[in-house]
């Protein structure tokens, strides 16, 4: 939702383009979470550092995402907003007799790309293992000269710069309101579960399997029944196989 | 005066006024405000079941209010049906729903399982809003159901004024306190505290801390859907938005932890200190700043979680040992 | 009577084979040590055992009884308990209020089990310290308190890990009579343990493993001097020939 609105509102401050906007929208995110991240919850990892299962962060989490939301309705209002004179608006792309929609092609290729960049990043670059040194075994990792609160800081600014470029993508096609992001966040959960946590193709393929779903769906039935078929698949999942497709088995 | 007699007695005390407040209050408005007060500590005390006992973080609760709402009021309007009975089955409902919910989410960490609840409450939530039909009962999906006012009584759980429905509610709220209190005592709050702590440990004490949390699980959303069903009559009217919306979710919880879950004092106390707050700023700044109690409750439950992760009870039951040492004759052994 | 007997233990983890085909019996009354460098597999074993994860292959019996794929807690009641290696107690609460956990194991009813754990407490001297937060404890308290807890459960076998450890020597002498005691009132015991002072006090029988298989096994005095025990402990050189 921070995302998204920083999206709109760099757009419509600065008449850039939205994919442009990006070059503020994804340091401006990353520093966010950071510090988000730095001031409010790392004080409480440090007190709970015994605990196997920090439980107050979660809460403290959900505290966070309560106190922006309300506070973006405070000041922004309820309304639903959208970008005016938007250059990507409503454009459709004819494939073969299909119609496209450019927006979403943006979307999609952005998703894919994101991905992609962090996947590398996580593979490749010496961040990028010792985060994943760090989400297997934080002492250990600690114990190998790996900062671990550094490693949250830039693991969370690297979970909200993509929330931001998500933001960006959305944009264009959809409308902008203060609780806009619990949809996503809720489909966003169900989707890493389908997919495995951890797994990043995993969950490109979750994603993919959930919004074939949302489209195909309501051609046949009521959205109801699609919401319905996306909750019955996710307890079947976790039923099932709790991994996911492709997830790593943890100790969950 | 002992320890004991002195408990006693402010026990007493607390009964006769709490019984007798509507005779003195006579002004409708203070009497609602009260009977919501009730019932939030009701449902956080039946949340603190799960939320507190058992460990883990239940956010989807408003989903089992909304099934208790929803399923007496259908049987009502449709069939006749008292209330009281739509409690049973609404809370019956509400449990079955808890524990297939339970089953596979409590083998989760508490990240995920808190927002594998949020996704199942507002799972709920979108899919009554899109229904109008369900099978032969009616939903009205959005526009949501509403009681007509006749057949008033007390068999229809429907009155006229507030005074017997502040009455309900608290009989209510005692009841739950009440069972609270005895299932602490009893084997299997032991055992829900130690799984909740120590899963590993637990186990090989002889504990089935799966079979634990999901009893506790099946009781607090019973529980919570007599506090739906309960609601329904008060209002009236009911649709998605009022009854399985996540801000109640979240409210809930909020209040529970504040206060200090996995006490007994904890959510009441957190109801007797937040629920003014809430609508105090509803009341005078509602139009001006939408969302400020809830932006306050955040805040408020970000510091306590910092300061004081078991919540605001801590500090108060001390002081309040402390007070009782000083009044009555038998001191507490300093720790 | 062979109260735990192990066949052809196996236990893998991905590609590494922790426990290879151990096998080893208990007899009732006895006090069986259970001893290998680091990383042998001896906590393996005990896992696998006390139901926390489920052998890889073979069998392992209780009473007679094939426990292979049983849960802790039903263990448990069936009388097989377990400590910790690394501690686990519930820290929030008072001792008094851990140890009746255990003692609810064969009753419903509050009272019955906070007899029970009185008198465990009362037996392995922390009967004083009954109120305190278990979280407050000194380590060599709660290691006892660890026992207590098992103790609660009213166990016939007493799988103990490693419960000397961080203990002082006099502290450590203290536990192998509590433990010397308990065998006397009727608890057969397997112990995992490193402070060689108290396993070879303690044990009847010692089975040695490394690398997950056994090497060795006989009375302490004949692990002392046994080559291939010496060998896996200091390293090839030390071999006496």
């Amino acid at each position: 939702m921070v995302g998204m609105f920083v999206a709109y509102w760099a757009v419509t401050l600065s008449g850039l383009h939205p994919y442009l906007a990006l070059i503020l929208v994804i340091p401006i995110m990353f520093f966010f979470g950071y510090y988000l991240q730095d001031i409010v919850i790392k004080p409480i990892f440090k007190a709970e550092k015994d605990v196997r299962e920090p439980i107050t962060v979660i809460i403290v989490t959900t505290g966070l995402w309560y106190i922006l939301d309300n506070l973006t309705l405070l000041i922004f209002g309820p309304q639903y907003r959208n970008i005016q004179d938007n250059p990507l608006r409503g454009k459709m792309l004819e494939i073969g007799g299909m119609f496209i929609s450019v927006p979403k092609l943006w979307g999609f290729s952005a998703a894919i790309l994101t991905a992609l960049a962090i996947y590398w990043f996580l593979q490749r670059t010496r961040m990028g293992r010792a985060i994943r040194a760090t989400s297997l075994d934080r002492d250990a990792a600690s114990l190998m000269g790996i900062k671990q609160y550094k490693v949250y800081n830039i693991a969370f600014g690297i979970g909200t710069a993509a929330a931001g470029i998500a933001g960006v993508t959305l944009v264009p096609f959809y409308n902008v309101f203060p609780s806009v992001g619990v949809l996503f966040d809720i489909k966003g959960f169900i989707i890493v579960v389908l997919g495995g946590l951890g797994s990043i193709s995993g969950a490109i393929l979750g994603g993919m399997i959930i919004g074939v779903i949302e489209s195909v769906g309501p051609q046949f039935m009521t959205a109801t029944w699609t919401e319905g078929i996306v909750y019955a698949l996710f307890l079947l999942v976790l039923f099932v196989k709790p991994s996911g497709l492709f997830g790593v088995r943890y100790d969950w | 005066m002992t320890r004991e007699n002195f408990q006693k007695l402010s026990a007493a005390l607390l009964l006769i006024v709490s019984f007798g407040l509507p005779l003195v209050l006579r002004s409708p408005t203070y009497l609602h405000i009260l009977i919501l007060l009730y019932l939030y500590a009701y449902l956080t005390t039946s949340w603190n079941l799960v939320g507190g006992f058992a460990g883990v973080l239940p956010l989807g609760h408003a989903a089992f209010f909304g099934i208790g709402a929803y399923t007496s009021t259908v049987l009502f309007l449709q069939y006749g049906i008292s209330p009281w009975i739509g409690m049973v089955l609404g809370g019956i409902m509400a449990s079955i729903v808890g524990v297939i919910i339970g089953l596979p989410t409590f083998k989760m960490r508490g990240a995920y399982f808190a927002l594998a609840t949020i996704a199942f409450g507002e799972g709920m939530r979108v899919m009554v809003e899109n229904i109008d039909y369900l099978g032969p009962f009616n939903l009205n999906g959005p526009r949501g159901l509403q009681i007509p006012p006749l057949n008033v009584g007390l068999a229809n759980l429907m009155f006229v004024n507030k005074e017997p429905y502040y009455y309900i509610i608290l009989i209510m709220l005692i009841a739950v306190l009440m069972l609270t209190y005895t299932i602490s005592c009893s084997k299997l709050g032991y055992y829900l505290n130690a799984g909740g702590e120590e899963p590993e440990a637990a186990k090989a004490l002889g504990v089935n801390v799966a079979r634990c949390k999901l009893i506790a699980m099946a009781m607090s959303s019973f529980l919570t859907a007599l506090a739906g069903v309960f609601y329904a009559q008060l209002t009236l009217f009911i649709h998605p938005k009022s009854v399985i919306s996540l801000d109640l979710s979240f409210e809930i919880a909020f209040i529970a932890l504040i206060g200090g879950r996995g006490s007994i004092a904890g959510p009441v106390l957190g109801a007797l200190l937040l629920r003014p707050v809430s609508d105090f700023s509803r009341i005078y700044f509602g139009h001006i700043l939408p969302g400020l109690h809830l932006i306050i409750f955040g805040t408020v439950l970000i510091l306590v979680m910092i300061f004081q992760p078991r919540g605001l009870q801590e500090p108060l039951t001390k002081a309040y040992h402390r007070l009782l040492d000083r009044l009555t004759e038998n001191p507490t052994e300093k720790e | 009577m062979k109260i735990l007997e192990v066949k052809n233990l196996v236990k893998n983890f991905g590609g590494l084979r922790a426990v290879d085909d151990l096998s080893l019996t208990i007899e009732e009354g006895q006090i069986l040590g259970l001893i290998g460098p680091n990383g042998a597999g001896k906590s393996t074993a005990f896992n696998c055992i006390a139901g926390v994860y489920p052998p890889s292959d073979g069998e392992v019996y209780f009473f007679g009884e094939k426990i292979n794929n049983h849960n802790p807690w039903d263990l448990c009641k069936k009388g097989l308990a377990r400590t910790f290696q690394i501690v686990k107690p519930f820290a929030s609460k008072t001792v008094l209020y851990n140890v009746t956990v255990g003692g609810y194991v064969h009753t419903e009813k509050r009272a019955k089990a906070e007899e029970k754990a009185l008198e465990v407490l009362k037996y392995i001297d922390l009967y004083d310290k009954k109120d305190m937060k278990a979280g407050k404890l000194t380590i060599a308290d709660r290691k006892r308190l660890e026992i207590a807890r098992a103790l609660a459960t009213g166990p016939k076998l007493l799988l103990l890990d490693e419960v000397m450890a961080g203990l002082r020597p006099t502290e450590v002498d203290k536990m192998v009579e509590i433990i010397k005691d308990l065998r006397d009132n009727g608890i057969t015991f397997f112990v995992i343990e490193h402070i060689m002072r108290a396993i070879m006090a303690l044990s009847d029988r010692i089975v040695v493993i490394h690398y997950g298989q056994k090497i060795s096994e006989g009375r302490p005095e004949e692990i002392a001097s046994d080559e291939r025990v010496i060998k896996a402990y200091l390293g090839e050189e030390y071999g006496v020939s």
